[in-house]
């Protein structure tokens, strides 16, 4: 039983990239044979955040034009088995793939991955339609930020129109303090006008900052926050039950030490 | 797919065009012509005999064909007729890997040969990323070439400044090619059909020294440039 789930958020810079990267990875090392397509042709980053983007000889357009085989084109992780990595074009732009050719490579990925994930580019134009088009499930990324919930209350919208069922929330770049403050949406003021279920909440963490400009997924960090966030959010994927970190208390030193050893221990 | 509507075969000299038979002749020809925009630059200045099979084309269809050829590949057609010993044309295996025929024909019979003395782009500003600066012959970038920026030449490549991107020089098959820059550091190199990247090490190189890379057994070897050692 494969899945596609197809990562977006209508607003750029909310953490898709990061979020997909962090995902897969932990798919990954749950042991679920797991391929990563970048569908942001013209901007691609998902391979650099994956530190993978010297690799890479044939991209997403080279398979959908016919210059290369699939297998070609899989870039295998450098770290973890079972991890791949389907590079966009630099040098070209969104239409140069078509709805009915990513539909068609990800029934050809379905053959032989447990998942499909799909790293949808910012907007909702012809680069969105490509990415959601083979899509089962989806994921929709948000901050608690007023532009970027709006946008992806259009983007559930357009999710639902175009058939893709009951896609799944995650909250990323929460402050615990600034909510508390009242200075941030919580996640109930966000839950309360997007209308979803929620798969996971991703605290605001200085590590992912380092983790992407390393090319290293931050879930592979025991330590971070973020990283423990996103392992949670992998457990979810896979049709766990685990409840949600709790950010209400007070920050501080001493708490988080405490929190991440009772984190620890689950 | 679209691949197959038309194919190329090259023998020596001979280039054998394999259309569909049950295509209409427009669909062949922007299938052709797309084809040749993307591909014909590989048969630039050749004198070539075309033969062509599966369809079955009148007078006017071939004058329109050979004169398309002619102006998009640049290339001399000293005759076009249709290939009759060829009965195996219907085998679609026969030329499933249009991109192999291709790489043949580049590394063995019309790669660019003006590396001494040829022609030459001259590219002044960053080539950023996103841009390709192509050209068949060889390039010379007065100015950077940043991460995600790409540089193809059949010829050498010369960068005036730091190279960071990829790059590509022989890029027809032509492993005589060679690569310089002020600071190489390319997120990949490519000469010929030779594919190097960096380690993984990530250890960032210290100073900039010019240095060259070039293939000697299948190998690209990067060296200091040091022209006083000449």
């Amino acid at each position: 039983m494969s899945e596609v789930i197809v990562i977006t958020s209508g607003k750029g810079g909310v953490g898709k990239t990061t979020s997909t990267a962090n995902i897969g990875t932990g798919l990954a090392l749950s042991g679920s044979k797991t391929v990563l397509i970048d569908t942001d042709i013209g901007l691609r980053n998902l391979d650099v955040v994956m530190g993978l983007e010297n690799r890479i000889v044939y991209d997403l357009v080279d398979v959908v034009e016919g210059n290369c085989r699939v297998k070609q084109a899989l870039i295998k992780d450098k770290r973890f088995d079972g991890l791949y990595l389907i590079p966009a074009a630099q040098t070209r732009d969104k239409t140069a793939v078509k709805p009915e050719q990513m539909i068609r490579l990800c029934d050809e990925l379905r053959e032989e991955f447990d998942y499909v994930l799909i790293d949808c580019p910012a907007g909702i134009e012809q680069g969105f339609r490509n990415a959601i088009a083979a899509a089962d499930r989806a994921i929709v990324v948000t901050t608690p930020e007023v532009s970027a919930v709006r946008d992806a209350d259009r983007i559930i919208g357009l999710l639902e129109a175009n058939e893709v069922r009951n896609p799944k929330l995650l909250i990323n770049r929460l402050r615990a303090d600034m909510v508390k403050r009242g200075d941030m949406m919580s996640i109930d003021d966000i839950i309360d006008i997007l209308a979803i279920g929620l798969i996971g909440v991703i605290p605001d963490d200085e590590k992912i900052v380092v983790s992407t400009n390393r090319g290293e997924p931050a879930i592979c960090d025991s330590k971070s926050l973020a990283g423990q966030a996103f392992r949670n959010v992998v457990r979810r994927i896979k049709g766990e039950e685990v409840p949600f970190m709790s950010f209400s208390e007070d920050q501080g030193f001493v708490m988080k030490l405490k929190k991440l050893f009772g984190l620890k221990a689950n | 797919m679209e691949e197959s509507i038309v194919s190329f075969k090259a023998k020596g000299n001979e280039l054998i065009l394999v259309m569909r038979e049950e295509d209409d002749f427009d669909r062949i020809l922007e299938s052709l012509g797309r084809k040749l925009d993307s591909s014909g630059r590989f048969f630039r200045g050749a004198s070539l005999d075309v033969r062509y099979r599966g369809k079955k084309l009148n007078e006017e269809q071939e004058r329109i064909i050979s004169e398309m050829i002619a102006e998009k590949a640049a290339a001399e057609i000293v005759s076009f007729s249709e290939d009759e010993d060829h009965p195996e044309q219907d085998d679609p295996r026969d030329h499933e890997e249009p991109g192999r025929t291709r790489d043949k024909l580049r590394m063995k019979l019309l790669y660019f040969r003006g590396l001494e003395e040829g022609m030459t782009k001259f590219h002044r500003g960053t080539v950023r990323s996103g841009t390709l600066v192509s050209y068949e012959g060889n390039v010379v970038i007065l100015g950077d070439v940043n991460p995600g920026g790409e540089v193809v030449a059949a010829g050498n490549v010369v960068v005036m400044g730091s190279l960071r991107g990829l790059v590509h020089a022989g890029a027809d098959g032509n492993k005589e090619a060679i690569v310089a820059a002020l600071s190489l550091q390319p997120t990949q190199l490519r000469i010929a059909d030779v594919i190097t990247r960096p380690p993984d090490s990530g250890e960032q190189k210290q100073g900039i020294l010019p240095e060259i890379a070039f293939v000697k057994d299948d190998m690209v070897y990067i060296e200091t440039f040091l022209p006083q050692y000449k």
